[in-house]
């Protein structure tokens, strides 16, 4: 059978079957799009780094041990002749400090202003430490001794107060940097209560840009993408004219983008902020494909009046389907180049689902469209009327097309002369970001960064966290010289402002405690007396007030330096001068330190892009050239349709050179689009010159005239939906979409352009063999094998890039003696007990289910079983666990469901999925609360108190991919307190590294000299889901009988 | 990982006088473990053609249970049903099939009462019994029925309702008794009730030549009396389980014994009519049942021989139009559960007869594949599924998309849609004109 006929059986049996595959097709769209809820949004610049990545791991390592995060930064700045030393300005920045700190996503111990700082003075026994503002000055002497006192502290000159006066810092650091832009908003409407005449207020900072940025861009997106799909809509009506033409393509769309983020979400992977761009380029792809296959159909109608719906949607389809899926295959395989080349995630993934959105578009394509197609009364389309003689699209085509065939030479002259400016163009992009530039300049958050960084030491942190071997080496003098070196050589740079380390205050005690003459503003020489001087500081002064600069055992320290601005091109001058400088002094036995801080990362990822870009690139348009010539069997022909790729491709790249756009974060993206729309325009044209110079006599303009109004026209839809629904973007508020709108513009009319000129002139100079071959080949099937090559292709590479190996964690001894004390806490042979759970949704909703739940040991065997007993709807359901002691041997479970009479087996391998809809995942209700020791790698990082008990805090990391896969967690904080052996508080982080829950067991009292929890609370911060589990009647004495842990005893519901 | 979910639709009961007797019992003192539930639901369906209701029903399920000394427990559970439309089971339908004891009260057309269940629980030495109306439920598949022989069902939404409420529960003895580490099941079921099925004019009454004979054109016919058996000793159903769990598999090994409960339809030609009877015939069941998990899957089966089956002919030359078989049928099932909140599975099923001729109407392998989806969100709070019943022999099958979701603690919102396709001689074609959408709440108290 030919690849004809089998398509038209194909088709036959889609249009004799159209009900079952129109609801096969609207359940798989709606499946799809049911999960898309579930899609979660990662906008964080954080994202774009591999999570492995050290420059990742060290920030991580910053916050927890300093507790640093990107702050939000207030600034007062008083223009008048005292500056802000006056009693009005002080007075607002203590009440600034005050209210910012009372917001609920400001850690209040993390607010620095001079309202929280201390002074440090010499006395006769030794320093005193006193807050700046306590008490607050009144009178303007005492302004202005508190100006000497700054004047006499050289670490807040720059980083708190300005050195002209005129300028002060209120420095909030976040909890949760997911909500900085609420936060940053909050904190904007607090500030506008505080305004006073003669002190400005600006707000800025790292925290609220990254945070910021993002809900910016997304919410802009979120109004425009919308207004370009119904910009979209509009062009099909237009090219159409009718209801069906204008509604089936948009069901494709709906099919299309549900797919891409459907499988997104199913597969947990976030959103990301270039993830935006995704859904638009797959409405373009997805309405190509109808456009196409629509065209055909009022054409078949025109030339058969009378054939029967059925007829005419086969006769399209099977003449439709091969061009169509041979874009698919060819754009798919751009975008898997872009998958397999790219290393940043959201590139990758970007690269990823638009190849899963274009399959789809084809699929529902080839199924969904033939089968509406088939059900519905097509009414020719007045546009289609004659044989497209009068629809002035077509003519204006065919006017286009015979330009260019009539003057190849001069065609091809101009082309090549646009490409020689798109080269030239090319040769002038920057490789460029800095996000405040993001922002519109009218936007007060980059007046803010302007006015703050002009006078301030700057808003842009880079960390260097040093560690050395062993607790209290930092008192030794060598070391803290090493510090004050690096400190002296990164300020020297002329973009470094400043810099703070506990260097500069242990300089600072040294001189208070000499009479504060200026000559001992120095490093002691002696290591007790530096341990003495921090000694005499705790006397009288917090003892968190150094935990941004130093650990608590003095073993690790942060330096931080300051910078006014983060641009790309600035960091790539001095990161790696730092970074030589600190491989060449940090890089003994006994110290070490590793560049950290946003400025850092930053440049870390900027860098992945510009080393990154060519390459992805080069994949891409590789992968695009091997699909086209074996789809089309002749390597000319993988040149060929390289043309309109290319074309669009520098002029996106001249555009950005000569309108000074630079090459970033997303617009690095362009490139990979304009692949993904180009090819299409490449692979209609050649296909269809390919059938017409095979099948007509006559000379070859004469052959070719045919392809200008029908799929010239279809191209020229195709070009004007997706170009005004680009358009729309142009209309936006926000730069990067402004950008985003007008670069994808550039890329189809580029494409556009050259599939219908310059391809048909070229092939008339050329003549190239492939066009002129046998017209229906078993391309149907070579197409199959170049889908299937190029997948199987991206598949193993990808397998590749993914197997990186993990990096060994370091793990102290007694965190794991502590978990193995944990797990041998007494937790008695059995118990019974109720067990209230409470559902509470994001809105305060409250679900709950009344249980009854008995455990009991045999042997080193744990079962349990837990019966619902209320509410009716649930009452009989029970779960039945065997917890084998052996840690390979999974566990065996069982659910009895009243509503099927039947015990059903359920597979315990997902241990991290949520048991019964409640936050707790089934390990978390198997293992209560011990901890599967052989799961994790442990160690113990700190002290911390909760609820006024004193615990360890003990982090553990998955051993293993598949374990962290498997729990769902890719670290866990269990802050365990030592008198009971039991986790007062955990907190988890999902595999992605967000923060997932934290769950509380409260309440905890001994029954029968047995610890236990009668409280655990779990929420989870990504779904803002609660749930409490309340036990009570908790019986360790009485017997549980052996036989209520039997299959039988779930039957009968107790 | 997600379950098929209590439908909560559920037990709990509809009763009546006798409920409301117990429950004014319940203020005495001994009877404080006397606990009081039930829940109220509403199922409206439109259908797809004519665009009309085809039921509009609210069933009341009130449930009372009460503990008798330490081991014993008593429960009764009633049901009263009223179908405004009465498109389902029109008039006061025929209660032949039906034990007497076992039979529904009608008051008028629209509303009816009955006890659904009334058992008591108790044990004897380490055995577990249930004595009186309820359900025994046998086998791992869903949606089919091979093991699943003990309950007779009501056909008056076909199989469109879950088995839970469509299940006809039996007078019976069931006891468990524990045998080292098996367990034995002995079932005595003196109840002899059978199906309910629709009569000619109901919106589900059967048409497809599977089940209603191929009778000459244009033939008075004549319904002669059903023959039923009535006899509680004699014509009582038994059945025997054997059930254990080792290295991992869970299995059973089942024998019944019992009359199948669809009458077998003989006809017999005669001169200037066509006799028509309906006698209702033993089978020998013998199967089994497995079940283990692999991982992310879950892998079910059950496997079933069963002797003396019917089937229908359409050779006029047959003498009473149907030809005795066994029928060796086999369940297959794989559920997917690795994706958090979807639960996947399928099934595939096939019956072959051991005697097949060419006029009959069911082909000599019957093959019937069924796939769900479903998906939760919302920590569980809501449900969507779509299950498809696929019959491969004749073409034809169910789409049934629903979902469901819990408002309340007590309070269930439920919505979905049944789309039968295929060729009308088909199980599932026949009902292509009873396409419809469905909602629904219920109420737990």
């Amino acid at each position: 059978m030919s690849d004809t006929t089998r398509a038209t059986s194909f088709f036959k049996f889609i249009t004799d079957w159209p009900k079952i595959t129109l609801a096969f097709c609207v359940s798989t769209i709606i499946a799809l799009a049911t999960s898309v809820p579930g899609l979660h949004k990662d906008t964080s610049s954080d994202a774009f780094i591999a999570k492995d990545d050290p420059v990742l791991v060290y920030r991580e390592h910053v916050r927890e041990v300093f507790g640093l995060e990107d702050p939000i930064v207030i600034a007062v700045i008083n223009e008048g002749p005292t500056g802000i030393y006056n009693p009005e300005s002080l007075r607002l920045i203590s009440e600034i400090t005050d209210a910012v700190s009372r917001l609920e996503n400001v850690d209040p111990d993390k607010v620095t202003s001079l309202a929280t700082e201390s002074n440090i003075v010499g006395t006769e026994e030794g320093m005193e430490v006193s807050e700046f503002l306590d008490p607050l000055p009144v009178s303007q002497q005492e302004a202005n001794r508190l100006k000497q006192a700054i004047a006499d502290f050289p670490l807040y000159l720059g980083s708190l107060v300005s050195r002209d006066e005129s300028t002060t810092l209120i420095v909030a650091e976040l909890i949760d940097q997911k909500i900085a832009d609420s936060t940053y908003h909050q904190i904007l409407e607090t500030v506008s209560e505080l305004q006073s005449a003669d002190n400005q207020i600006h707000v800025a900072g790292e925290g609220a840009i990254s945070g910021y940025l993002a809900t910016y861009i997304d919410n802009d997106a979120k109004t425009l993408n919308p207004l370009a799909g119904i910009v979209i809509t509009i062009v099909l009506f237009v090219a159409f004219r009718t209801l069906v033409g204008t509604v089936l393509p948009n069901i494709i769309v709906l099919g299309t983008v549900a797919a891409a983020f459907g499988f997104m979400a199913a597969f947990e992977v976030s959103f990301y902020v270039i993830t935006n761009g995704l859904a638009t380029i797959l409405i373009g792809i997805a309405v190509a494909d109808s456009i196409h296959i629509l065209s055909q159909v009022y054409e078949e109608k025109v030339a058969s009046p009378d054939s029967d719906r059925k007829t005419i949607t086969i006769l399209a389809m099977s003449k439709m389907w091969k061009p169509v899926t041979l874009t698919s295959v060819t754009t798919i395989a751009g975008f898997m180049g872009l998958w397999i080349g790219a290393e940043m995630p959201p590139m990758k993934y970007f690269g990823l689902f638009a190849a899963i959105g274009v399959a789809a578009a084809w699929f529902y394509s080839m199924t969904f469209l033939p089968a509406a197609l088939s059900l519905v009364n097509v009414k020719p389309s007045k546009l289609f009327a004659v044989g497209n003689q009068n629809d002035r699209y077509g003519n204006f085509l065919k006017k286009l097309g015979s330009v260019a065939l009539s003057r190849p030479a001069v065609t091809l002259t101009v082309a090549l002369w646009i490409a020689a400016v798109g080269i030239l163009g090319t040769t002038q992009v920057l490789v460029q970001e800095a996000q405040i530039e993001n922002f519109q300049t009218d936007e007060p958050l980059y007046l803010a960064d302007k006015a703050i960084n002009r006078r301030m030491d700057g808003t842009y942190f880079l960390d260097v966290a040093i560690e050395t071997n062993e607790a209290e080496a930092l008192y030794q003098p060598r070391h803290l010289r090493r510090i004050e070196a690096l400190q002296d050589f990164v300020e020297a740079m002329p973009a470094i402002r400043g810099s703070t380390s506990v260097v500069d205050y242990v300089k600072q005690m040294h001189k208070a405690v000499n009479e504060n003459q200026q000559a001992f503003y120095s490093i002691p020489n002696d290591p007790d007396l530096i341990a003495q001087l921090f000694l005499l500081y705790s006397a009288s002064g917090e003892p968190t007030d150094f935990e941004e600069e130093i650990d608590y055992d003095y073993r690790q320290a942060n330096v931080r330096f300051n910078l006014p601005t983060a641009d790309y091109q600035l960091l790539t001058k001095i990161v790696p001068q730092i970074q030589a400088y600190v491989d060449e002094e940090f890089n003994t036995d006994e110290i070490r330190a590793h560049l950290s801080g946003r400025v850092s990362v930053n440049h870390k990822w900027l860098k992945t892009i510009s080393d990154n870009h060519v390459k992805s690139l080069g994949l891409s348009l590789l992968f695009v050239f091997v699909a086209s010539v074996v789809v089309f069997r002749s390597f000319v022909a993988g040149l060929f349709s390289l043309v309109p790729v290319g074309m669009a491709l520098l002029l996106v790249y001249a555009v950005m050179g000569f309108a000074n756009i630079w090459l970033g974060v997303g617009t690095s993206m362009f490139a990979a689009i304009a692949i993904g729309l180009g090819v299409d325009f490449a692979i209609h044209t050649l296909d269809r010159m390919k059938e017409l110079l095979a099948a007509k006599d006559g000379s070859f303009d004469e052959k070719l005239i045919d392809l200008f109004p029908s799929t010239g026209r279809a191209l020229f839809f195709n070009f004007a939906a997706l170009g005004l629904g680009f358009a729309v973007l142009t209309t936006s508020e926000v730069p990067p979409l402004i950008k985003f709108g007008s670069l994808v513009m550039t890329a189809v009319s580029a494409s556009f352009l050259a599939g219908v000129m310059v391809l048909p002139a070229l092939a008339k100079v050329v003549r190239p063999k492939f066009l002129f071959g046998a017209a229906k080949g078993k391309v149907g099937r070579r197409a199959l094998g170049a889908a299937a090559g190029s997948i199987f292709a991206a598949v193993i590479l990808g397998l590749g890039v993914f197997s990186e190996p993990s990096s060994a964690a370091d793990s102290l001894p007694d965190a794991d003696s502590i978990i193995a004390a944990v797990n041998q806490r007494d937790e008695g042979q059995w118990v019974s007990r109720a067990l209230k759970m409470e559902l509470i949704d994001k809105r305060g909703k409250v679900r709950f289910r009344d249980t009854i739940g008995h455990r009991r040991y045999f042997g080193d065997e744990k079962r349990t079983v837990l019966f619902y007993t209320a509410p009716s709807s649930v009452k009989g359901t029970g779960f039945l666990t065997y917890d084998y002691p052996e840690a390979d041997r999974d566990d065996d479970q069982w659910l009895y469901l009243p509503a099927l009479r039947k015990i059903r087996r359920i597979s315990a391998s997902d241990r991290g999925d949520y048991f019964l809809g409640t936050d707790l995942s089934y390990e978390d209700i198997k293992k209560e609360s011990k901890i599967a020791a052989e799961d994790y790698r442990f160690k113990t990082i700190g002290l911390e108190q909760v609820d006024g008990y004193d615990t360890i805090v003990i982090e553990g990391t998955p051993v293993s991919e598949k374990a962290a896969k498997e729990l769902g967690y890719s670290l866990v904080l269990w802050h365990i307190d030592p008198q009971i052996l039991m986790s007062r508080k955990s907190i988890m982080w999902d595999v992605n590294g967000n923060r997932l829950k934290t769950i509380l067991n409260q309440e905890i009292r001994q029954v029968s000299g047995i610890w236990t929890t009668h409280s655990i609370k779990v929420e989870n911060h990504k779904t803002g889901h609660k749930t409490t589990f309340t036990f009570s009647d908790v019986d360790y004495e009485q017997e549980v009988n052996a036989n209520m842990f039997e299959q039988r005893a779930l039957r009968r519901g107790k | 990982m997600s379950f098929p979910k209590p439908h909560l639709r559920r037990r709990l009961l509809a009763a009546s006088a006798l409920c409301a007797g117990a429950a004014q019992l319940a203020t005495a003192s001994p009877l404080e473990s006397l606990e009081f539930s039930g829940s109220l639901e509403t199922h409206t369906a439109i259908e797809f053609s004519g665009i009309k209701f085809q039921t509009n029903m609210i069933t009341i399920s009130p449930e009372v249970s009460l503990d008798i000394g330490a081991t014993s427990r008593l429960t009764v559970v009633g049901r009263l049903n009223v179908d405004l439309n009465d498109r389902l089971e029109p008039g006061q339908p025929p209660s032949f099939n039906r034990a007497v004891l076992s039979r529904r009260l009608f008051f008028g057309d629209d509303l009816n009462a009955e006890i659904r269940e009334a058992y008591l629980d108790t044990e004897i030495g380490s055995a577990f019994v249930r004595l009186g109306k309820q359900q025994i439920v046998w086998g791992q598949a869903d949606g089919l029925k091979l093991l699943d022989v003990l309950n007779p069902q009501t056909f008056r939404e076909f199989v469109l309702p879950e088995f839970e409420d469509s299940r006809i529960p039996l007078w019976s003895m069931n006891a468990e008794i524990p045998v080292r580490d098996l367990t034995l099941q002995l079932v005595w079921i003196p109840d002899t009730t059978y199906d309910d099925i629709p009569v000619q004019g109901s919106t589900f009454a059967f048409t497809s030549p599977l089940i209603v004979p191929k009778l000459p054109e244009h033939a008075q016919v004549v319904f002669n009396p059903v023959d039923k058996p009535t006899s509680a000793l004699t014509d009582s159903d038994f059945g025997v389980r054997l059930a254990g769990f080792s290295g991992g598999w869970d299995f059973s090994l089942n024998y019944a014994y019992h009359y199948f409960d669809r009458p077998v339809l003989r006809r017999t030609l005669q001169e200037k009519f066509v006799e028509l009877d309906q006698q209702y015939e033993r089978t020998h069941l013998i199967g089994g049942s497995f079940s283990n998990v692999f991982g992310d899957f879950t892998l079910r089966g059950e496997v079933g021989y069963s002797t003396n089956r019917y089937f229908l002919t359409t050779s006029f030359a047959d003498v009473d139009g149907v030809v005795r078989s066994n029928d060796a049928s086999y369940v297959l099932g794989l559920d997917y559960a690795g994706i958090s909140d979807w639960f996947f599975s399928a099934q595939l099923f096939q019956s072959f007869l051991s005697n097949h001729q060419d006029d009959l109407v069911r082909s000599k392998v019957d093959t019937t594949l069924t796939l769900l989806a479903r998906r939760n969100f919302m920590n569980e709070a809501l449900s969507a599924e779509a299950l498809l019943i696929q019959g491969l022999s004749d073409g034809d099958g169910l789409l049934q998309l629903s979902a469901e979701y819990e408002w309340r603690s007590n309070v269930r919102l439920k919505a979905g849609a049944d789309i039968f396709y295929g060729s009308r001689a088909g199980l599932f074609g026949q009902f292509s004109d009873a396409d419809r959408i469905s909602v629904g709440v219920e109420f737990a108290f």
